[in-house]
């Protein structure tokens, strides 16, 4: 319980750094931007590692994550695709990468009555290759639009949001908030199947049909999260340890805990994104030169 | 006999003459420039030397001449194989941008003209320096002459600040070292990032709503109205935002930011 509170309460500071730290006074203007970008970083970090934690559950793979499995490569690519023909980040070219992707990584992992789970994580890292390889391509052929796509792949919560993509980003919110509840239901399932497949069918559980539906919605939802956001690393396979480390195994507190911490961690880095110097750096670059050391401290205690 | 002697004469005068004009076009069109700055390919023709480019990038559009002649890949990525087979005497590159290029052409020794202009004075200084290079420095003179005369410092005591967005997606604009910078300050007005030094740095749109440019040029198609947090900077409230200059008359170093500088000229004392 105190551990509950003690997560709540560094979640609403991380919240009030991000409102209150910037380089910049704050009055009315500022606080609109900022508050804007608050709710991205909350958004983004709380899906990603939710997304990162049904997975490895799932799974039960501590590898498992949206980068690893390729769907946030996949997105990647959809939305760099989007900026070189139309100029814009277009959510559904970004979502049919990443589920595009995530079908032919579910295609090479299948067997007869399940997922060939090492060979998932394989199939998922090759996927992230052929899309870096890709997106590399679209860099080359585009050239100007190279900044764009250099801040998409690294996240950036920053954007302007103005009259012709803020209908679309609340919608996507909304979207995104009605599939994390949707899942949130299967935590009793995703305890079952995280002890053994062989268990899970005994119980009665359809496997095959549980792990698509898990993984597409997650597909879904990375692919959403790229689209605004772009492609923030690191958060989505480090805070569901973290989120284990602290509460245990089940996922009821699990799924949850670990939306708060990936808020509050991304929340923590955008800060100091917007801090440490003159320029605006992009948020991803931060959660791994913060993450990383934390990380090690964490699991060396 | 005699007439005989005069035929001699103009015979050997119209060969003599053909020699020349034989040696002449050998030292004139014989010399082989390949261009890998757009804005360098539009000064070599602007100094007549047009003729000499025997390669450029995808990205050299002007004049429409400049799209007839061979590529050798894009700016960013011109290919090192297409250089060499085109047997260059000279090759253009920018720097930093292609660093690598240079090095490569360093190696197999071919002679490079580097053009990285970060001001208006670097600007009239390579076009010197390639008019040197190329024998043209007369036509140079009088090209740096053209863009003096009509890129005068406007004399004000009311400097208007102004904000130049490149990009909106991270936002780009444009800090102390660059050419455009100068062309604001002639033109009267304050570049509000000139305190920055990198010559195209991202910034945070915090740091322009504090800053409240009374006026914005925008670089890019999109629009900058609707913005969250940016309806009280003054140059969104009184409908100073400009959007429908020409890039290439502000962004590429040469004779057409002459065309440039009237429009901010323009702009600014509106």
């Amino acid at each position: 319980m105190t551990k509950t509170i003690a997560i709540i309460i560094i979640f609403l500071i991380a919240i009030a750094l991000g409102i209150l730290v910037g380089p910049t006074r704050l009055d009315s203007e500022i606080l609109q931007l900022r508050l804007s970008r608050v709710v991205l970083g909350i958004f983004a970090g709380g899906i990603l590692a939710f997304c990162g934690c049904l997975l490895q559950g799932l799974f039960g793979n501590p590898l498992v994550e949206p980068y690893t499995l390729g769907s946030a490569s996949g997105a990647a690519l959809g939305a760099s695709l989007g900026i070189f023909l139309f100029g814009a980040i277009s959510p559904i070219l970004a979502f049919l990468g990443s589920l595009g992707v995530g079908f032919f990584v579910y295609t090479i992992a299948r067997i007869e009555g399940g997922l060939l789970r090492d060979r998932l994580i394989l199939a998922g890292v090759v996927m992230s290759f052929l899309c870096s390889s890709l997106v590399m391509i679209i860099m080359v052929l585009g050239g100007r639009e190279l900044y764009e796509i250099l801040y998409l792949l690294m996240g950036y919560l920053g954007i302007i949001i103005n009259a012709t993509n803020r209908v679309m980003i609340i919608a996507l919110i909304a979207i995104s908030i009605g599939l994390v509840a949707f899942l949130y239901r299967y935590h009793r399932e995703l305890d079952i199947i995280s002890q053994g497949t062989e268990t899970a069918a005994g119980l009665g559980i359809d496997i095959q049909k549980f792990s698509l539906v898990v993984f597409f919605s997650s597909a879904l939802l990375v692919g959403l999260t790229v689209s605004i956001v772009g492609a923030i690393g690191f958060v989505g396979l480090i805070i569901p340890h973290v989120s284990k480390l602290l509460f245990g195994p089940k996922h009821i507190r699990n799924l949850g805990a670990s939306f708060l911490l990936g808020a509050t961690f991304l929340l923590f880095a955008d800060t100091l994104s917007r801090v440490i110097t003159v320029y605006e750096l992009p948020v991803g670059v931060v959660t791994s030169l913060v993450g990383v050391p934390f990380f090690i401290y964490l699991y060396k205690r | 006999m005699f007439l005989h002697r005069k035929l001699f004469v103009i015979i050997g005068c119209l060969i003599l003459l053909g020699f020349i004009s034989c040696a002449q076009e050998h030292t004139n069109s014989s010399y082989r420039v390949v261009s890998l700055s757009p804005a360098m390919t539009e000064m070599l023709f602007s100094l007549g030397a047009g003729d000499k480019i025997v390669g450029v990038t995808t990205y050299c559009d002007f004049p429409p001449q400049a799209r007839k002649i061979r590529k050798v890949g894009d700016f960013s990525n011109p290919s090192i194989e297409r250089i060499v087979a085109l047997k260059p005497d000279l090759v253009i590159v920018n720097l930093p941008e292609q660093k690598r290029i240079k090095s490569e052409l360093d190696k197999l020794e071919i002679k490079t003209f580097i053009s990285s202009p970060k001001s208006l004075q670097d600007i009239y200084k390579e076009l010197a320096a390639i008019g040197d290079t190329l024998g043209l420095r007369r036509r140079a003179d009088s090209v740096i002459n053209y863009m003096k005369q009509n890129i005068q410092t406007v004399r004000t005591s009311d400097r208007k600040s102004v904000y130049v967005e490149i990009s909106p997606k991270p936002l780009i604009t444009i800090g102390a070292a660059t050419f455009l910078n100068d062309l604001i300050n002639a033109a009267g007005g304050t570049n509000i990032f000139e305190d920055l030094e990198k010559d195209y740095p991202v910034v945070g749109q915090e740091t322009v709503i504090r800053r409240n440019p009374e006026i914005i040029i925008l670089l890019h198609p999109e629009d900058a109205s609707g913005r969250t947090g940016w309806q009280n900077i003054q140059a969104i409230k009184n409908d100073r935002v400009f959007k429908n200059l020409n890039p290439d008359h502000l962004m590429r170093p040469g004779p057409r930011l002459v065309d440039g500088f009237r429009e901010l000229k323009r702009i600014i004392n509106d």
